[in-house]
């Protein structure tokens, strides 16, 4: 061999060293950095963690005192004052409606994470249930002179708004996404609920003029215990688990879900959901399959 | 000593990111692409579970619920371990992890491999013996686990598709 040709052959190994030096010193940075933002997610999600029993006994308790202080003046009111209790019962029934939906999403919470949760499909009337949960926020939205309005479409042609999926689960999603449009909204201001469904799919679309999820927040809000505010002077309550249930449930149900938003203009949740059947298609539960002897583990 | 005919077997579709554990003879049934399925089981007591999760590990954001490897096969450890089960006479059988996505340009994610290899690891770990398994492939398989034998049906899926 040349010895020319020799000494290119050692130059371009030891490019190609130095070349892969670099490369895997490039690598290694951002593996480190990696880990380091692991690290702090860790860190964080340990604080969360403390910031969360205290945040949910507050959310429990506090509803829990006011219906006890209140109660106790409707039982002391004097009869020429009957008019005073209607405004106390109201202020009962929100406190109380309140809680409920919180304990309901802590009970969610808990048993998705306990791994206890299953679709139970069947066939669900999807107007009726929709109204019902409209309904439950109408003294809600009362309070904050919002208007609720509900558009109900079928492509299917039919006059009932029939689905196969899980009741329960499609509630507590709009449940949520309705409390957060809610809480969002700005005074007299309007919600749109828009429902289609289709052949082989539901979409339920939740809208507010509200003030709308910056770039940043949109990163965080499906995840658990993120409030886009927090702090003891923040007007808006809840524990920041809602729209992590509804990612898990959607999650469940095989569905997706779409944000669109502006800052100061408002916010569009629209999720799409597949028609579900009891069992999954073409594979049945009967053990009636033939199974071979290598076929057992 | 109770008699079991075929009719006294509970029977479960186990969902993908749930946990199913049960001290009746019960018959769990799953369908794995790329998700894992753990099965526990006790000779001693007679009694196991499954789990059948879908990433191998929990990011710190979402709900820390048994979709991840690494929560999901804690969990079901440690339901087992409270209906009083001694850790020694665990036995493990692993099974799915499969690469059906490979034909869709994807396979720098492995995620089959990442599933089985956080299954694994968190075994050794827990020093609960890998008794048999079947993992990776490209096809998808159908598992039936009998909590009170602890034996396994495995049935691989071919053109049909998966749901993962």
């Amino acid at each position: 061999m040349p010895r020319s040709s020799q000494t290119s052959k050692k130059k371009e190994d030891a490019a190609r060293k130095i070349r892969d030096y670099y490369v895997s010193r490039e690598e290694l940075s951002i593996l480190n950095e990696k880990l380091v933002r692991l690290n702090q997610k860790l860190i964080d999600a340990e604080q969360m963690k403390s910031n969360f029993i205290s945040n949910i006994s507050n959310e429990i308790m506090n509803p829990f005192t006011s219906i006890l202080g209140l109660s106790r003046n409707i039982l002391e009111v004097k009869k020429e004052n009957w008019k005073k209790v209607i405004a106390m019962v109201a202020m009962i029934h929100s406190e109380a409606f309140n809680l409920d939906f919180q304990l309901k999403n802590i009970f969610a919470a808990a048993k998705i994470e306990a791994g206890e949760i299953f679709p139970e499909i069947s066939n669900v009337d999807v107007k009726s249930l929709i109204l019902d949960i409209v309904d439950g926020f109408k003294y809600e939205a009362r309070k904050k002179s919002l208007l609720i309005a509900c558009s109900f479409s079928n492509q299917n042609k039919e006059k009932q708004y029939y689905f196969h999926s899980d009741a329960e689960k499609i509630g507590l999603i709009i449940s949520n996404l309705l409390n957060n449009a809610i809480k969002f909204s700005k005074e007299k201001g309007k919600i749109l609920l828009n429902i289609r469904v289709k052949a082989d799919k539901l979409i339920l679309s939740v809208q507010d003029f509200g003030k709308g999820i910056s770039k940043k927040n949109q990163q965080i809000i499906f995840d658990r215990f993120n409030r886009t505010d927090s702090g003891i002077s923040s007007v808006f309550r809840g524990h920041g688990l809602g729209l992590s249930i509804n990612k898990a449930f959607i999650d469940i149900l095989n569905g997706n879900c779409i944000l669109m938003t502006a800052t100061g203009k408002g916010t569009k949740f629209v999720v799409t959901l597949p028609r579900m059947e009891g069992e999954i298609e073409g594979i049945t539960l009967e053990g009636n399959e033939l199974f071979f002897k290598e076929d057992l583990f | 000593m109770k008699f079991e005919t075929e009719e006294s077997i509970i029977k479960h579709f186990l969902y993908p990111s749930a946990i199913i554990v049960s001290t009746e003879p019960c018959e769990i049934t799953t369908i794995l692409g790329s998700c894992v399925a753990v099965c526990i089981f006790d000779p001693v007591r007679a009694l196991g579970g499954m789990n059948h999760y879908m990433l191998p590990l929990w990011n710190g954001n979402e709900l820390e619920s048994p979709k991840y490897g690494n929560v999901a096969i804690d969990k079901l450890i440690s339901k087992i371990l409270i209906l009083g089960c001694k850790p020694r006479n665990l036995i493990a059988k692993v099974f799915g992890g499969s690469e059906v996505f490979s034909n869709q340009n994807n396979t720098q994610f492995h995620i089959g491999r990442g599933n089985i290899e956080i299954a694994m690891e968190i075994l050794q770990d827990k020093k609960i013996p890998v008794v048999s398994s079947s993992l990776g492939g490209k096809f998808g398989r159908k598992i039936v686990f009998r909590t009170h034998t602890g034996e396994v049906r495995h049935l691989y899926i071919k053109n049909e598709h998966i749901r993962q």
